[in-house]
This record gives C-alpha cells, structure tokens and sequence, in this order.
C-alpha cells in the first residue's frame, strides 16, 4: 500500500506551517498566554480563511476533509496555537450539516459553535442535559472552547440524545470559565436552566459517533504536533548543553532517549494519516482506526513529553523554558475527549475477547 | 537494625560457595544439554551435610532456620548451577517441612534421616491439570480400603519425579461438594512412586532440563495409612504453612541467578571490544547493569526481611510474597540484560546466560506467577475485594 499527501494537502501544511511561523512565534504565544487572550489568534485564523478548509463548500467551507483538518490540528499542535475554538467547532460540524445556515455562520461568518460535550470523555457519553427545545436543563462540565463560543450544538436526553442548537447570549445560559494547566486551551462549564434551543433535524447518536472519531483523530494529530515540537527542540537543547566538557547530546543514554521519541513521533504519523483518511471515507474499520490514534498517539506523546522534561533537566521545570507549554498541551491531549484507556476500552469492545470476569 | 550475616550464615555461604563452585561451567552446561540429574553435584552436597540444613537435629540434621536455607541455596545458583542444581536438593532444604511439622515420629524416623544423608529422594505432587494454582479444585481421590488408601488421579509439574523414590502426595478423600469448607477433605501422604501405579512422563522444556518435570498417571495406587502425614482431611493446611517458605527459598535460587548473569555480563563488558574500547563503556549497556545491581540489591533486602521475620515465628506473608515477586523480577531482567550485553554470544550455550536467561523466565512462573503475587498482595495486604 502506498499512501501520501495530495500535492494540494502538502502546500496546504506549508503553507499553514509557514504563516503560523510567522503569527504565532513563542513570544507572541507567550504574551497571549499571560493575559489569557485567546480571541486575537482566532481571529486572525478566520480571517485569513483557515477557518473553513477541511470543511465541505456546500455548508460554506473551504473543501477538503478530515485528513486537512488532521494537517491542521498537528501543525496547530506544534506551535501550541490557541485552537480551542476551532476543534470546538470540527466537532460541532457534524452536527451542523442538518441545519446549512448554521454551518455556513460558523464556517463563514466566524460564529463559533462548538459541541456541548464534557472534555474529559468520549464525546458519545450522556451530557446529563434534559427537556424539550422551550426548556433545556442541566449542566455540562469542562466543555472545550464554550467560554469562546456564540452557539452550542447540546446533546439531550439519555440512551438515545437529541441534538439542540442553542444560543449562549440568553437567560438561560451560563458560562462558568475554569482554570486549566495548559493554558493553550479553554475550558467552561455550560450552565442551562430554561434555556431555549432548536432542535437540530439529526439522528443524534450518528452525529455524536461521527464527533467522536473526529475527535479522536483531531486530537491525536495536535499530540503528534506537540511530539514533533519538543523533539526537535530537545534535539536543539542536547546539542547545546555541555557538561563534562561534551554536549550532553553525545552520551548515549540521551541520544536513546531522543531516538526513542523519534520512533513515537514516526509511529504516531503513520497511525494518524491512516485514521484521518479511514475517518473521512467511512471505512468499515474507522472507528478502529480513529480509537488505535487517540489511545496510542496521545500516550506516546504524553511519554515523549516526560522524555523531553528529563532531557531538559532542571531548565525544563521552569516557566522561563518554553517546554512547559507543550508538556502540558501533551499531557492534556492524553485526556482530551477519553483518555488511552477509554479509547482502548472501545477498541476492546470491537474486538472478539470474552468480557470480563464478574465480580 | 543488624545487617551483618551472623557467623554461622557467613560459614554456610562460604562453604556452599567453595562446594558448589567445584562443579563448573562445563558440567552444567552438559547436564543440561544431556537432561542429566547432577548425581555428582547432589551428591557432594549430601556428604558435605548440607540437605540436612534445616532438618531438626534429632533426626540428624542442623536444625537451622529459613535463613540459613536461603543463603544455602541462593549460593547454590549463584555458583552457575542456576535452577538446575538448586531444583536437585530444593525439596530436601525446605520441602519436608509439612512431615516435620505434622508426621508420626514413626514416618520421621523413617524418612528424614534419609533425607539428609541424601539416600532419598522426593518430590512434591500438589498441581493438576484441572486444579492450577486454584489447589483446593484438585480430584486426586484417596479412598480408604482398610488399612490402605486406594488413589487414582493426575498430577502435572512434578519436579523431579523421575529420579525421586517417594512424593509428598496431596489427595482429596472427601470431594470438594461434600465438605463445609473446600479447603476441608483434603489428605497429605508422604508414600513410594510405585512405577507399578504410577506412569511418570517427563513434560519437553524450554529450560532447567537436568531435572525433569512430569505428569502423572495414578492407577489404583495403594498407600499405606502409616505414609499418611498428619490427620486425614487436614492435608491443605499443612501445605499452607510450607508456602511463604517455599516462595522464600524461590526468590533465593532467583537472586542467585540474577548475581550469576550480572556477573557474567560484567565479565565480558569489560572484556569485549568493539569500536576499539570495552562495550561496558557504552552507556547504554552499562546502566542497564547497573540498575540491574540496584535491583537485585533491593530484593535481596526484602528477602532477607522475609526469612528473619519466618525465623522470628512472625507473620511474612507479605514480605515472603513480595520477595519472590521482587527477585523473579530482577533475576529475569538481570538475566535478559546479560544476554543482551553477550549480543550474539548470549545466544550460544558457550556462554551459559542463555541458559541463565531459560531458567530464570521460570521463577516469573513458578510456583506462582507473578500476577498471583500480586492477587495476594492486593487482596490480604491492602485489603482489596478479591479480583480472580
């Protein structure tokens, strides 16, 4: 089998690559990171148009699929861009293709709209939110983004959820704002108590599977991005740090490491290609493929991460080194929308194994 | 807190250190290869007065402790004789400990003198096909007949049954339904391997071939009530009491098979050049010996833990668990690291950590696994619902 990147799917990394080179340099990150401004990068990512490629031009995107999407996540992921809005909203698009006006504010008019689903967990689990479209209640914690968003796609009910457009600027919404160590990202609790929604014309539980493999892939991409990232820049540090007399790059124990990493790093890029495109085509293997990058791929890079922290030493414990933005987006990819175990867990279920002993 | 061996410890290690290393390279590596019982190596040990090591005195023996056992036998694998010479005498250390505790004066008389002068060898028949480590499943039947047991059955990992003359027998003599607790029912025997009603097939190995390992087809075996060990019915019990001990003796043959490959590893890292300089200079063999030292130097203390609290008369079940857990561990990755630092000469039998590695790969499995360490541990130390 052979498989690569379309020439268009090549400039189009590039590209990206290049103009997020250019605005969003580790200082310029820095700054924003300390006033907690997220809304000047997501800005500039819409207006320059990022915002729709990877997204289908009858709902008013740019063209092109989950594999460009995946491209832009790990290129997001290697510069620890802002980009909680933006995978809010590929999450929320599945959802959205049942109501094309909604698709086409979010994709063209930059009306963030983004999934109403816990951030610690498969976007498939139950929201706890209930009632009908005049009356929704109950409330979502640590939703991705929700502090960022004008709109929320909110599932509803239990076995079999609903899905309900709703407004964030009413009465009966509120968004609580909290704290996360990896300050590259946003979380909130989304608060409903009578709020108002229209019900979106979508077989729920589809959608919901369809969001969570996009998550899947989507996240494991930004953990191959942050990989990529702190291997290149581990390399750098081992070449410049001597001790001894010799850069500590030159012990062998230190170039294992390293080359430990890079073979996560090389693995990881096999495994979140192949996703992405199973994901896109609707492989009858997807949600194997899409559970097999988010359990593996994201705990290789919350590994790599501790590698690179080791390789670092002390420089790296400390907030003046840039390395503690990318551990942390590392460690909070591991459990963005279900941590390795909960994707193997699902991997298991699809599986031919006897369950589990009973207690 | 008393590190220091006391002076007998440190005679029996150098003493059983001096003996045991009379019996080279050479002969293990061909008593293996050949499947050979290591009669010479037995043998010596038997007249040096060492089977008898924990044998009460008045039965002829030293009367010495687990500790002194562990020492023993842990010199005895250290020396290159890895598992197959520590297999050879293991059960006459340790093993008749439930007929010490619980035979006739009558059996003992009759059997543990033999014992240390080495005239008499055993083995131990607990495991079956259908049982595991799951003991109390066993369906080996004794019935009473008189002044006889009549048993049929099947047991599978004997050690040593082909070159024994008696085995300590578990039995049930009430099945598993007819008793309160099903660990009631069950009867110790300490009786002949009458060949008449016992076919003894050897099991093809990965390792450790110079002692066999077998099943057992048991055929109208008659035993005599005077080979029965204890009261009937009370055999799972006196099993019980010899197994932190045993796990003790195990996470000693381990250790000693740690020491021999790190030893050995070292030997050729400082020998071997490549790249115009001793490997043992790269980094990336060097450390993982020396984590491979640290390691072994920390389940050697757990060990030694376990054997003073036993030798105390305290509870160790905790400590004679995570011993055996700790030294399988460390033997088994100090004996891959060997291989590994040998490269392709760790391969080959010349070197013998082939072998080493062969054998210590079976401590992670005997006489538990691992993972049933762990089941203890989690259920009767931290106090965890019981999770098999």
């Amino acid at each position: 089998m052979r498989w690569e990147l379309s020439a268009e799917q090549a400039d189009f990394r590039s590209v990206l690559a290049d103009w997020l080179g250019g605005t969003c340099p580790p200082e310029t990150l820095r700054g924003w990171l300390d006033a907690g401004d997220h809304a000047s990068f997501e800005e500039r990512f819409v207006c320059e148009g990022w915002f729709g490629v990877g997204s289908p031009e009858d709902l008013g995107g740019e063209g092109g699929g989950l594999v460009e999407l995946a491209l832009a996540a790990e290129e997001l992921g290697r510069r620890a861009a802002p980009s909680a809005a933006w995978l809010g909203s590929m999450l929320a698009l599945p959802a959205l293709a049942g109501m094309p006006e909604a698709a086409k504010a979010l994709l063209a008019d930059g009306v963030t709209t983004v999934l109403a689903s816990s951030a610690g967990v498969v976007p498939t689990a139950e929201t706890g939110v209930t009632g009908d479209g005049s009356r929704l209640g109950g409330t979502v914690g640590t939703v991705l983004a929700a502090d960022r968003a004008r709109r929320l796609v909110v599932p509803v009910g239990g076995e079999r959820p609903s899905l309900q457009l709703v407004e964030v600027d009413q009465p009966g919404v509120r968004i609580r704002l909290r704290a996360l160590t990896d300050r590259s990202r946003s979380v909130a609790d989304v608060e409903l108590d009578g709020a108002h929604g229209t019900a979106i014309p979508l077989e729920g539980p589809e959608v919901l599977e369809a969001a969570a493999l996009r998550a899947a892939v989507l996240v494991a991409a930004d953990a191959l991005g942050v990989m990529e990232q702190m291997l290149d820049s581990t390399v750098e540090y081992t070449l410049q740090r001597k001790q001894f007399a010799v850069p500590i790059g030159s012990f062998q124990a230190v170039k294992h490491a390293a080359a430990e990493m890079l073979v996560k790093v090389e693995s990881a890029r096999s495994i979140v290609y192949l996703a992405a495109a199973s994901v896109e085509a609707g492989h009858p293997d997807a949600p194997l493929h899409a559970a097999a990058a988010k359990a593996q791929v994201c705990g290789a890079a919350s590994a790599a991460a501790d590698a690179a922290l080791t390789l670092h030493g002390a420089i790296g414990y400390t907030w003046e080194h840039d390395l503690q933005i990318f551990y942390k987006r590392a460690k909070l990819d591991a459990e963005l929308f279900g941590s390795p175990a909960a994707w193997n867990d699902r991997l298991a279920d699809r599986l031919a194994l006897v369950p589990g002993a009973p207690a | 807190m008393d590190f220091e061996l006391t002076d007998d410890q440190s005679t029996i290690r150098d003493a059983v250190r001096d003996l045991a290393g009379k019996f080279d390279d050479q002969y293990w590596l061909e008593h293996d290869r050949d499947k050979q019982f290591p009669t010479e190596f037995y043998d010596a040990l038997a007249t040096g007065g060492w089977l008898g090591i924990t044998t009460p005195e008045e039965y002829g023996g030293h009367g010495f402790g687990i500790t002194e056992a562990s020492i023993l036998i842990e010199e005895v694998a250290k020396s290159g004789g890895g598992m197959n010479a520590a297999s050879a005498i293991h059960l006459s250390i340790f093993g008749m400990h439930p007929v010490i505790k619980h035979g006739s004066d009558e059996l003992k008389k009759r059997t543990l003198p033999r014992i240390v002068d080495g005239s008499l060898h055993v083995c131990f028949g607990v495991t079956e096909p259908g049982a595991g480590l799951d003991t109390t499943r066993i369906t080996t039947f004794a019935r009473r007949e008189g002044d006889h047991y009549r048993v049929n059955g099947r047991k599978v990992w004997i050690s040593k049954a082909v070159e024994s003359e008696k085995v300590l027998l578990l039995t049930r003599t009430q099945k598993v339904d007819e008793v309160a607790k099903k660990t009631d029912g069950m009867t110790l025997f300490l009786t002949d391997l009458d060949r008449s009603r016992i076919d003894i097939r050897p099991i093809p190995k990965m390792g450790r071939n110079a002692v066999t390992s077998n099943e057992l087809f048991i055929d109208d075996l008659m035993i005599p009530v005077e080979d029965r060990v204890g009261e009937e019915g009370k055999g799972f019990t006196y099993i019980l009491d010899g197994l932190n001990p045993e796990r003790m003796l195990v996470a000693a043959e381990a250790l000693g098979l740690g020491r021999v490959a790190l030893d050995r590893a070292v030997t050729y890292g400082n020998q071997r050049e490549v790249f115009g300089r001793p490997i043992g200079m790269n980094q990336g063999l060097q450390f993982p010996l020396a984590d491979s030292l640290a390691r072994l130097d920390a389940a050697e203390l757990v060990l030694r833990k376990a054997t003073w609290l036993y030798d105390q008369g305290k509870p160790c079940g905790r400590e004679a668990n995570t011993a055996k857990y700790l030294c399988a561990d460390a033997g088994f990755q100090a004996a891959d690291r060997a291989l590994q630092t040998h490269g392709g000469m760790g391969y080959s039998e010349e070197y013998n950590v082939a072998r080493y590695f062969r054998e210590a790969r079976l401590l992670k499995i005997a006489p538990l696994s691992q993972e049933m360490v762990l089941n203890y541990l989690g259920s009767h130390v931290l106090g965890l619902p019981r999770s098999y």
